[in-house]
């Protein structure tokens, strides 16, 4: 029995095709979802002020810093509180350095090194200097839509295109409004979660939703949270070379 | 009764009359007293292992963790395994000022300042450290940090000197490394403040202190040094105190414990962890060592059954000739008796000279174990403890239990009719 007559099935095909067409409209893909989170986030240059504050054991601590960075390649961050003033880092050519005033030498953190939290906060010197797009490093797959905090966002599951990523899966909320990621949970490849950040602020910067306020927990760390805020956002405006240079950091 | 027995010679006859019964089969004889002996030989072992072990531990946990009195924060106890420096002792008072307090205590020797912090380090073999930072010259003078050889432990070059941008390491991680004498240390430690303090100190000396877990993880540095980086300032981590006497330890500990107040742990060194967990398995010893020796008595059990069992007719005119029923098994007693004291007596040789050879030429317990004995505080050359009250105890408790065993079949031929037993 024919279930169509020939008319019939051109006017479903193409009927399929427009709602097909129409769903792609309203639910974009998670490639460009991620696109879309990176065009945030990722920056052609930055400086900022910046300020941790890190609970820990019952106890709080504030750091101050000035950071500044280009693309992927180039960050330096120079620590202002009077317990850390003088500590400089340098990411160079794939290479981080360290600048501390109670040798007055620069030493290179290598290997192991980076996954180490930075200034006993939450964060991993890894993390503090990755500025590569997540569109790129990883695969989006859409996992399901849902209300975080209120707002409504798409759960991003990302998986790492290369295995020597720092974090082999992801967990993302992005909101549906503006791509800001309300939320980032970040999985060792066992499936542990090893971090968590949970957006607080963002703000418009030259056309863009930027992260300026974020809370980070490092779910090893039992109990631990950090607070990371930056102000005086200036993003993709040139920054002298003499900024990521090892004189300014022995300087 | 007793009349009875005196007017035949009395005890001396009966044991007389034993002692000549138990050679009648010497092979049997032979067996019991081989199977009592390699029991008591085995408790005797056994028990001078766990007292030189126990002593091994002591000495380690003294030595290297406690003193024989600590005190420390009660934030830093609560958080002790990551050896925290945000919780410095007494709420941050100088160490100096609570350390010239507690010397005047009646029967301290002496009180320490010592800080403990884990290290990340630059280099690619060894990744993670302990960096202990001590007062080197009274600790030299205090402490035998060798335990097996009593010195301080130097292999090669010098202990740091007094503040100085210098460092001792363990042998290990020397060797693990490619560090030697003259090489710097490139590590990361976190502040009193949470602050990322790195330092470089130079290798001026490799210790051996024959205790796995210091010499694999372990950088010895002057302690008023590191408690500058880590701005810690005058305030101590950790206070040890030494006792002129150990057994002096729990008043020293209380008065400590008044004297720096609520939020203080104070502890001694028998509350240690791994001391009060030593002893008290030894009442658990005490029931395997029992079930052992209750074990190897069953062939003494089954020989006086097998003898009461041949004899029957000898035990018919025993009865028939006057003795009594007590003298009958008093001789059949005596008898389990002597082969349980021979047994024992032989086991109690054996196992004295093993323990005196083990307390002269100790066991690498390293080798032994195949390197297991990191997370065990204790050194790895274990000496076995050797001395006469423990052999004797060995001793007493091989021929008491045994003995004791032996008491139900050798009632046994009280129940025999004379009459009966002539006519089998």
């Amino acid at each position: 029995m024919k279930f169509l007559n020939t008319k019939q099935s051109v006017t479903f095909a193409a009927l399929l095709v427009s709602i097909s067409l129409f769903a792609q409209g309203t639910e974009p893909a998670a490639k460009s979802i991620l696109e879309r989170v990176d065009d945030n986030e990722i920056y052609k240059s930055i400086t900022y002020d910046g300020e941790m504050t890190i609970e820990y054991q019952g106890k709080r601590f504030v750091k101050k810093f000035t950071a500044a960075g280009r693309e992927n390649k180039d960050s330096f961050v120079e620590f202002t509180n009077s317990e850390d003033r003088g500590t400089k880092y340098l990411k160079k050519e794939g290479r981080l350095y360290v600048y501390s005033p109670d040798t007055e030498q620069v030493m290179l953190i290598s290997g192991h090194m980076l996954k180490e939290s930075m200034m006993g906060s939450d964060m991993s010197y890894e993390d503090t200097i990755e500025n590569d797009k997540l569109s790129v490093r990883y695969i989006p797959v859409i996992a399901k839509s849902e209300a975080l905090n209120g707002r409504e966002a798409w759960v991003l599951d990302l998986s790492a295109v290369k295995k020597t990523e720092s974090y082999p899966k992801q967990r993302l909320w992005v909101a549906k409004d503006n791509y800001d990621v309300l939320r980032n949970e970040q999985f060792a490849l066992s499936g542990a979660k090893l971090k968590e950040y949970t957006l607080i602020r963002s703000e418009k910067i030259g056309g863009r939703s930027f992260p300026v306020e974020t809370e980070v927990k490092d779910m090893l760390r039992k109990g631990s949270r950090t607070v990371f805020v930056m102000s005086n956002v200036v993003l993709d405006a040139p920054v002298a070379d003499s900024v990521f240079s090892m004189r300014n950091l022995e300087k | 009764m007793n009349i009875i027995i005196q007017k035949k010679g009395g005890f001396n006859a009966l044991l007389t009359i034993a002692w000549r019964n138990i050679w009648r089969n010497r092979r049997r004889t032979s067996l019991c007293i081989v199977a009592v002996g390699i029991a008591v030989f085995f408790i005797i072992f056994m028990q001078s292992w766990i007292e030189g072990m126990m002593i091994g531990i002591e000495d380690v946990v003294r030595t290297y963790e406690t003193g024989d009195v600590s005190a420390v924060s009660a934030r830093y106890e609560a958080d002790r395994e990551y050896y925290p420096v945000q919780f410095p002792l007494a709420e941050g008072r100088d160490a100096g000022e609570i350390i010239d307090e507690i010397e005047k205590l009646p029967g301290v020797r002496a009180a320490l300042s010592r800080t403990t912090v884990y290290a990340s380090l630059f280099d690619s073999t060894v990744k993670h450290a302990i960096v202990w930072g001590i007062d080197i010259e009274k600790e030299t003078r205090l402490n035998n940090f060798n335990l097996t050889e009593r010195s301080d432990g130097i292999i090669e070059g010098r202990y740091p000197h007094k503040d100085a941008n210098e460092c001792a390491i363990g042998f290990s991680m020397a060797k693990k490394a490619g560090f030697k004498v003259g090489d710097s240390i490139a590590l990361k430690m976190v502040s009193a403040q949470f602050s990322d303090k790195y330092w470089n100190p130079v290798v001026t000396g490799i210790f051996e202190f024959d205790y796995q877990k210091y010499d694999e993880d372990s950088i010895i540095v002057p302690a008023e040094r590191l408690q500058r980086i880590l701005g810690l300032g005058g305030a101590a981590q950790q206070i040890v105190v030494f006792a002129d006497d150990h057994r002096d330890a729990g008043r020293i500990r209380n008065q400590m414990a008044e004297m720096l107040g609520k939020d203080t742990v104070v502890r001694e060194w028998s509350e240690n962890y791994w001391v009060a967990m030593m002893r008290s398995m030894s009442g658990m010893y005490l029931i395997i060592f029992l079930v052992f020796q209750v074990v190897a008595s069953f062939l003494i059990i089954n020989t006086m059954l097998m003898v009461i069992h041949e004899r029957i007719k000898e035990i018919g005119m025993m009865g028939a000739l006057g003795m009594t029923r007590f003298e009958i098994v008093t001789v059949f007693f005596l008898e389990a008796f002597l082969l349980a004291t021979l047994g024992a007596a032989a086991g109690a040789i054996v196992g004295a000279a093993s323990a005196w050879a083990g307390s002269q030429f100790p066991i690498d317990m390293t080798v032994m174990t195949g390197g297991g004995m990191k997370d065990f505080p204790i050194s790895g050359t274990l000496y076995l403890s050797f001395s006469i009250p423990l052999i004797l105890k060995g001793f007493l408790f091989g021929v008491a239990v045994s003995a004791l065993c032996t008491l139900v079949p050798s009632m046994k031929s009280a129940f025999i009719e004379p009459v009966e037993a002539l006519r089998r």
